[in-house]
């Protein structure tokens, strides 16, 4: 008899102590570029909310599409996206948010690189006419760069310049064997690269697009978001902290990430990369969206009908 | 009621998804309806470019396969009858034929390029083993008396191998030939979803990018379709080449 009411009771504390722990945030990131979200799980010191507030729970995947099922099948909260994913996802009738930028591809930093052999007689874009440009994948951020690019230098993608998808780690290979004429690079494959030799710049995504503009950012279910504000206020004001650390300390936070195995590349050409803008304060450039969503429906046909930017964006759970 | 029999199943999963898609349970971007599938596939067929992409993966295909189907029936017809080439090659062909050629694809594409060639070498080794490995085994199992006839009646080695081995072994190589042809189609699907500009592979790949799962199942509907029509054409073949072993089944 002791015995079951000591079971019961034992029970009936473990339920309440899950009753009382912070709600899970399951956040499915990515690979590259996201580093102040991994920090987030390597240095818990950086962020008082966590384990109090929210438990964050960070799931890898490989690309987007993948994310947003996962999503789709109840497994995913929130996550890490282009934002030009987000605009896809939206135009499919998908309830999330982008509440917060990571980086951004602009002027005076890192922006994704499209390079040529040195000794190729291709100067600009427009030499492209006839040849081969990779990209990451169809229909990513790469994509687009690159379309834009071929398309302001005259061209028409696919029929002036075949587009094809190889993956990051191939590009520079085959670049050199002249598989293609042109890659996509984005670091530490472009300082690894250049460090090389033998390739040259030929426009930058910045260039292409000729705006700065967001490259990577956080989204939230909508469900979530209104289940959960303060969670999100939470894991947003500990994300701020983060970032402002990761930019005031970007050398040390770099070497914690290589520690932990986030990042494979040695951790010396590591610290060395450029490195994308990131907003100190994760604030997102609503209008390069805008952009965006005009370009890939008037100009690239990617979109059925133009998709509502300001209705996708919710900067409010920022901190003020 | 028997000629039904062999769409009962078909139609149950198909009755199962539609359940499912209407249920409200899931999203109807991963869940499309049929109705919604069958929309996107009717697309596919009124439009000239997806005949074009069909064509493209068929051809990659076709290539590979036709490659493996005469470099496999030749090299295990050799194995088969001559102890010497299957102690060389049966070795190489037992321990390689666990790993996936796949892996191969980066490695290949350097060697030939991003167009189809890469895409058929594939195909071509992917589709060797069972081919090879197949005829091998039905070129042993011929039944000895046959051959000591031939010997008997005069008949050369090569007339042997010709006129006595090869019809006598045409049952595993059909059997070969139904294993390859559908491994064929998935490598050249596969490998257009890694790399290709075109192709059906790469309308799979392009669709789930859109986030389009309704266009991406119309084109599995077709690849799917293919892979039946191909096996019928060739179990077709089979029972009027092998006219003395007819299959009465397709799959068992």
């Amino acid at each position: 008899m002791k015995r079951t009411i000591a079971l019961v009771a034992g029970l009936f504390f473990a339920t309440l102590a899950a009753a009382q722990e912070p709600p899970m945030i399951r956040f499915g990131r990515g690979f590259a570029a996201e580093e102040q979200m991994w920090l987030m799980s390597v240095r818990k010191d950086l962020t008082p909310n966590q384990d109090k507030k929210y438990r964050l729970n960070q799931i890898l995947f490989q690309a987007n599409p993948q994310r947003f099922q996962a999503y789709l099948a109840g497994e995913l909260d929130a996550g890490t996206a282009p934002g030009l994913s987000v605009i896809f996802a939206r135009a499919q009738g998908i309830d999330m948010k982008v509440v917060a930028s990571i980086c951004q591809e602009a002027s005076g930093h890192f922006s994704t690189t499209y390079m040529v052999k040195d000794d190729s007689p291709i100067k600009s874009a427009k030499d492209l006419k006839g040849g081969t440009i990779g990209v990451v994948e169809y229909k990513t951020a790469t994509d687009l760069w690159a379309r834009a690019g071929i398309i302001n230098a005259g061209l028409a993608p696919d029929t002036d310049v075949k587009v094809f998808a190889l993956p990051f780690p191939a590009m520079g290979e085959a670049v050199r064997s002249g598989k293609i004429n042109a890659g996509t690079f984005v670091e530490p494959f472009y300082s690894q690269q250049m460090a090389q030799g033998g390739l040259r710049k030929l426009f930058t995504a910045r260039e292409a697009v000729g705006y700065d503009h967001e490259l990577l950012d956080i989204w939230f279910g909508e469900k979530f978001l209104k289940q959960h504000p303060d969670v999100v206020r939470a894991f947003l004001a500990d994300y701020v902290a983060v970032t402002k650390y990761y930019l005031a300390n970007t050398d040390q936070a770099k070497r914690d990430l290589s520690k932990a195995g986030f990042v494979r590349t040695p951790v010396d050409i590591y610290v060395k990369n450029a490195d994308w803008k990131r907003d100190p304060n994760g604030r997102l450039d609503v209008e390069s969206l805008k952009k965006l969503a005009a370009f890939m429906h008037d100009k690239l046909q990617w979109l059925d009908k133009p998709v509502n930017v300001d209705a996708m964006v919710d900067q409010s759970y920022l901190p003020r | 009621m028997r000629r039904l029999r062999p769409f009962i199943l078909i139609i149950l999963i198909l009755a199962a998804w539609e359940t499912a898609a209407r249920s409200g349970l899931w999203s109807p971007l991963l869940f499309p309806s049929l109705e919604r599938i069958g929309k996107e596939l009717w697309l596919f067929v009124s439009r000239s470019d997806g005949w074009w992409q069909t064509w493209v993966s068929l051809y990659r295909t076709f290539g590979g396969f036709a490659l493996a189907a005469i470099a496999g029936v030749a090299l295990g017809m050799l194995m088969g009858r001559s102890a010497l080439v299957a102690e060389l090659l049966d070795p190489l062909f037992s321990g390689t034929y666990a790993v996936p050629k796949l892996a191969l694809f980066p490695i290949f594409i350097f060697l030939f390029g991003l167009g189809s060639l890469s895409k058929v070498a594939l195909i071509f080794l992917e589709c060797l083993y069972p081919m090879t490995i197949i005829t091998y085994h039905g070129a042993k199992s011929v039944n000895p008396v046959l051959i000591w006839s031939a010997q008997n009646m005069g008949a050369s080695r090569l007339r042997t191998l010709a006129r006595v081995v090869f019809p006598a072994m045409l049952p595993y190589v059909f059997a070969a030939l139904r294993v390859a042809l559908p491994v064929a189609l998935i490598v050249a699907i596969i490998t257009e979803m890694i790399s290709s500009v075109d192709g059906l592979g790469y309308l799979v790949s392009y669709s789930l990018s859109s986030l389009k799962t309704d266009r991406m199942l119309a084109i599995v509907v077709v690849i799917s379709a293919l892979g039946l029509a191909l096996d019928h054409a060739l179990v077709a073949l089979r029972n009027r080449l092998v006219y003395w072993e007819r299959l009465d089944t397709f799959y068992v």
